[in-house]
């Protein structure tokens, strides 16, 4: 059965192949060959007859096509209505006939699942709330790129982050070596600013063990040291991992589920090793829902919970501020409309809204909600791996238009997005429409609330 | 032939109805994983049926969840369509002069010119249906021949009824066609999308307990359907 | 004194002041001379696509994107290559600031030459990282060594240094600029003028300040010079102090274009690079983009002890 080079069934295991199929500038050769990649059609139904259960076969089975979903998928308002975006068009296109066909479907119609699951669902799962019957199209399609991860047809970056994940236990190389280096670098940086204080590597029996998104090592590493300041001016006790730190999963997006099992427990283990008492996660979406929402299943912990508890870095900015163990100076509490881009894998899929608004609470005097908010609100449109998939980049942008809608009707022209995806969005939307808004993470704005205590301030000569 | 109709057939019509629905009942609880569907269903059940009875209510009260009320006209003849149906099924004075005739039961009844005017309604309804689907560019796309046999199956009952009762036409005739498309549907029920007469509870059950345990139903107050 | 010199530049006209004064300095302390350019922004974290620094435009990177970078690079400064070709190309993906650090500690940096191209680099996807202003700043706010920021074209012989400014807050970090400045001016045997602007503006009295309480403050400033400052002069005579009142900035500049300053020496003193603009922060950006001479930036007491260029 033909397979290419570069595109095949195969996933990446070494860091020879990880580099040859970087080395294919833009995928080009990847995409071509994807074009005469066989269908295993037997594996493929044989695959779905392990995996389709009840569950999924009533979903696809009892739909009643009564299109109440249309609307409550951003890509369908964004797209003018077209009707080939309503969600259960979308998924009964293209699960449902692999299913009615008993998997025997042929390339061109898995290349056309393939646009579909990465180009028109960023398993947002609004459509499921929606609809009368509790049908998830985002839980389907995400089932859907697994399958289609099975056959090799994945968009390139997901091939190469899937990748990354095996080999690098990360989204991007940053080796072990690396993230400890870029550690101890912030950690200079941020000791010169307030003497004292340190970002504690490996450290044992902490309250708080600190993982994070490979990007924030990898590019912009003043993330660190902020979260690091943080954990000191709320006098945490806290560590970072030096195996184990990286919190997302790309391998979720592309739907590499052994991928993610393998980088999951790579966190378990660090949280097995260092014995914490809990687990907090960067400002990043997708990551919680991976690390902690999906992550104990694909690594088969019956309790459905991470081996301790982990929460979300909102969570942890609540109760902080709460607890007033980091002080906000009344006088610097964010004057200007301000509003919140709600994601969907923290909120909608993680029950977070009510912290969320608890720390608005604190910091923002004239705070204003989108419409819809909350666990009804709208995918940022750069969700579930569009933002980072070049071959959909013109599906991406149309798909910002509904934020961009929501956010201009608050009048507020300052967005924080807590979630690395929905803050790379919005950028976009902004480099695109050019709406004047700015955003930040909630990190920078804390710092600049934040009151310092006196032994963190420098010493003046 | 009327005979028939209501004896040996009946006791086929609903035997395979309830025997349909219990299997499909035990079929989908038995095909649920927790691993698969990534909801531990045994771990923290409280907070899954604390779920599954928001994710229930919220959907059978009219207007209840954002869903209804984002498309009120729909609301309003879904309702109107199911509750006409199930009401004037069961309580029909008709139907229960038979079940009292055969099996010597008997339940409370709706007067009559109430189950007449549910009957056009339910009629009313699966016209605006029918429309609907074809009107809609977004229903119309998702629309399949199935699914107008399925409101087919579902008004023949009603019209046949109709018919039977006003006496247009033959009523002898009408009235074996009438229990003929009513057994039809019982029928159907197990056997197709109408198997939402119990499936809709559970996956509604299903997809609340995924909220109540794993997406933030033990960090919040409850999920705002 | 210095023994590698990184020259981070955006291969723009923007660098070409930048480029000679680079050039220059390395043949006169036959330094090894690393070129280096962070030539795409990566526009998402784990997207194949950056931004090119220069156009703007979105571009796949790749191991031969990359070498046409370097070509290009080699090409621009062939000129320069050929006085001196004690030099190595290189270039990366990155935040620019977060790179152009790692390739200081990665290669023992001991002087980093910059052009003053902040505009540039805010094209697309960095523009609102809220946290760091520019490339600049975050260089010279945690750079080990000094930075120098080149903004406009020297005439004159920039290796007679016979005037050096060096611009104090009295905060530590303006204490490393000065101990850096002296050495710098000891080893050249310059005229170090030690310079304090006291700010009359709205902004530090918050309300248009009297004359006497102008004059009090002077006092204040010439007293803690002297406190600071006297026992780190090591017995160096070719100093001079000079406090004078206005607009941070537009003092400094105007000092040096009296005394025909040729090189300024400060601290990118910012209190916390993650706070807008603090009034240090902002002068030494004033300085550095109209001054006639080079700025240098140093901010970290480790300028001096890290590196055997100064310890010698």
């Amino acid at each position: 059965m033909a397979e290419g080079k570069l595109c095949n069934r195969k996933p990446i295991n070494t860091e020879e192949e990880l580099k040859e199929l970087m080395a294919d500038r833009g995928g080009r050769k990847y995409y071509e060959e994807m074009e005469s990649l066989d269908v295993d059609q037997d594996a493929l139904w044989s695959s779905i007859r392990k995996t389709f259960l009840s569950r999924l076969k009533t979903w696809i089975e009892i739909c009643a096509r009564c299109g109440m979903c249309a609307d409550s998928c951003f890509f369908y308002l964004a797209n003018d209505k077209d009707p080939t975006q309503v969600p259960s068009y979308k998924i009964q296109s293209t699960l449902g006939e692999i299913v009615r066909k008993k998997g025997k479907v042929d390339n061109e119609f898995m290349r056309m699942t393939m646009d579909t699951a990465w180009s028109k669902c960023t398993c947002c799962n609004r459509c499921a709330i929606y609809c009368p019957f509790g049908i998830d199209m985002g839980v389907m399609f995400s089932y859907v790129r697994g399958l289609c991860f099975s056959q090799g047809f994945v968009p390139w970056e997901m091939k190469i982050g899937s990748g990354m994940h095996r080999v690098y236990r990360a989204q991007m190389d940053v080796t072990t070596e690396d993230w400890v280096d870029t550690v101890e670098f912030e950690e200079e940086g941020i000791e010169d600013e307030y003497p004292g204080m340190k970002i504690p590597v490996d450290k044992e029996n902490a309250d708080i063990l600190y993982t994070l998104n490979a990007r924030e090592a990898k590019h912009y590493p003043e993330d660190i040291s902020e979260a690091a300041i943080l954990f000191n001016l709320a006098g945490e006790n806290w560590t970072v991992p030096s195996e184990g730190w990286e919190e997302t999963s790309l391998t979720m997006f592309a739907g590499d589920w052994e991928g993610c099992k393998m980088q999951v427990e790579n966190v378990y283990d660090a949280m097995d090793r260092l014995k914490p008492k809990r687990m907090v996660v960067t400002e990043c979406g997708h990551a919680y829902r991976a690390t902690i929402l999906e992550g104990p299943y694909w690594a088969g912990l019956k309790s459905g919970k991470t081996p301790i508890e982990s929460i979300h870095y909102v969570e942890w900015v609540a109760e902080v501020l709460r607890s007033g163990k980091l002080k906000i100076d009344p006088s610097k509490k964010i004057k200007e409309p301000v509003t919140l881009q709600d994601s969907c894998n923290y909120i909608r899929n993680g029950g977070l809204r009510e912290v969320t608004r608890e720390i608005m609470s604190y910091l923002a005097e004239d705070f204003r909600e989108m419409t819809p908010c909350k666990d009804h609100n709208f995918c940022c449109g750069g969700g579930g791996g569009l933002n980072g998939i070049g071959r959909y980049h013109k599906q991406r942008n149309a798909g910002l238009k509904v934020k961009r809608d929501q956010i201009l009707a608050t009048g507020a022209k300052f967005v924080i997005a807590p979630c690395h995806n929905c803050w790379d969005a919005i950028r976009d939307m902004e480099g695109i429409y050019k709406i004047g808004i700015k955003w930040s993470f909630l990190k920078p704005l804390l710092l600049d609330m934040a009151i310092i205590p006196d032994h963190f301030k420098p010493e003046e000569e | 032939m009327y005979q028939f109709v209501t004896g040996p057939l009946a006791w086929l019509a609903f035997g395979v109805f309830f025997i349909g629905l219990i299997v499909r009942t035990v079929l989908y609880i038995k095909g649920l994983n927790w691993k698969m569907d990534r909801v531990t269903y045994g771990v923290n059940t409280k907070y899954g049926v604390k779920g599954a009875f928001r994710s229930v209510i919220s959907w059978i009260l009219p207007f209840g969840t954002h869903g209804w009320r984002s498309h009120p006209v729909f609301t309003v003849i879904t309702f109107v369509f199911h509750l006409s149906l199930l009401i004037s099924a069961i309580f029909l004075p008709a139907h229960n002069y038979i079940l009292k005739q055969k099996w010597g039961v008997s339940l409370i009844t709706i007067p009559e010119a109430v189950g007449d005017i549910m009957a056009i309604a339910v009629m009313i309804a699966v016209v605006l249906f029918i429309i609907r689907r074809i009107a809609l560019t977004e229903v119309r796309i998702i629309t399949t021949a199935y699914d107008y046999l399925i409101l087919l199956i579902a008004v023949a009952p009603f019209v046949t009824g109709f018919i039977a009762y006003h006496q247009f036409f033959d009523y002898e005739l009408w009235v074996i066609l009438h229990i003929l498309s009513g057994e039809l549907m019982l029928i159907a029920i197990p056997f197709t999308k109408l198997s939402h007469f119990v499936l809709f509870f559970l996956s509604r059950i299903q997809i609340g307990m995924d909220f109540g345990i794993k997406r933030g139903g033990m960090k919040n107050s409850g999920f705002v359907w | 004194m210095f023994k590698n010199i990184l020259f981070a530049t955006t291969v723009s006209p923007d660098c070409d002041d930048a480029a000679s004064y680079a050039f220059d300095m390395a043949m006169k302390y036959n330094a090894k001379l690393y070129i280096y350019h962070v030539f795409g922004l990566p526009s998402h974290g784990y997207s194949r696509f950056v931004i090119n620094v220069k156009t703007g435009e979105k571009e796949t990177y790749s191991k031969e994107y990359d070498t046409l970078v370097k070509e290009e690079i080699a090409d621009t400064y062939s000129e320069l290559i050929d006085q001196y070709s004690n030099c190595e190309i290189d270039c990366t993906i990155g935040a620019p600031g977060t790179e152009i650090l790692r390739k200081i500690k990665k290669e023992k940096i001991d002087a980093v030459i910059m052009g003053a191209h902040h505009q540039v680099e805010d094209a697309e996807a960095i523009r609102y990282r809220n946290v760091t202003g520019d490339t600049m700043q975050r260089v010279a706010k945690s750079a080990p060594c000094p930075v120098l920021i080149i903004s406009r074209p020297f005439t004159k012989n920039l290796w007679n240094l016979r005037n050096i400014l060096c611009g104090t807050d009295f905060s530590k970090a303006s204490l490393a600029a000065f101990r850096f400045a002296l050495k710098f001016a000891k080893v050249n045997k310059s005229k170090l003028h030690l310079f304090h602007a006291v700010d009359i503006t709205g902004r530090q009295f918050g309300k248009v300040p009297t004359q006497s309480e102008i004059e009090e403050l002077v006092n204040q400033a010439r007293n803690r010079m002297e406190e600071i400052y006297l026992p780190e002069m090591d017995g160096y005579m070719k100093i001079e102090t000079a406090v004078w009142e206005g607009i941070p900035y537009v003092e400094i500049l105007k000092y040096a274009r009296e005394q025909d300053i040729d090189l300024i020496a400060m601290a990118h003193h910012t209190g916390s690079i993650f706070h807008k603009k603090d009034i240090l922060g902002s002068t030494i950006e004033e300085v550095v983009l109209r001054s006639l001479c080079p700025v240098a930036s140093i901010n970290r007491m480790n300028v001096l002890e890290n590196y055997e260029g100064f310890l010698a």
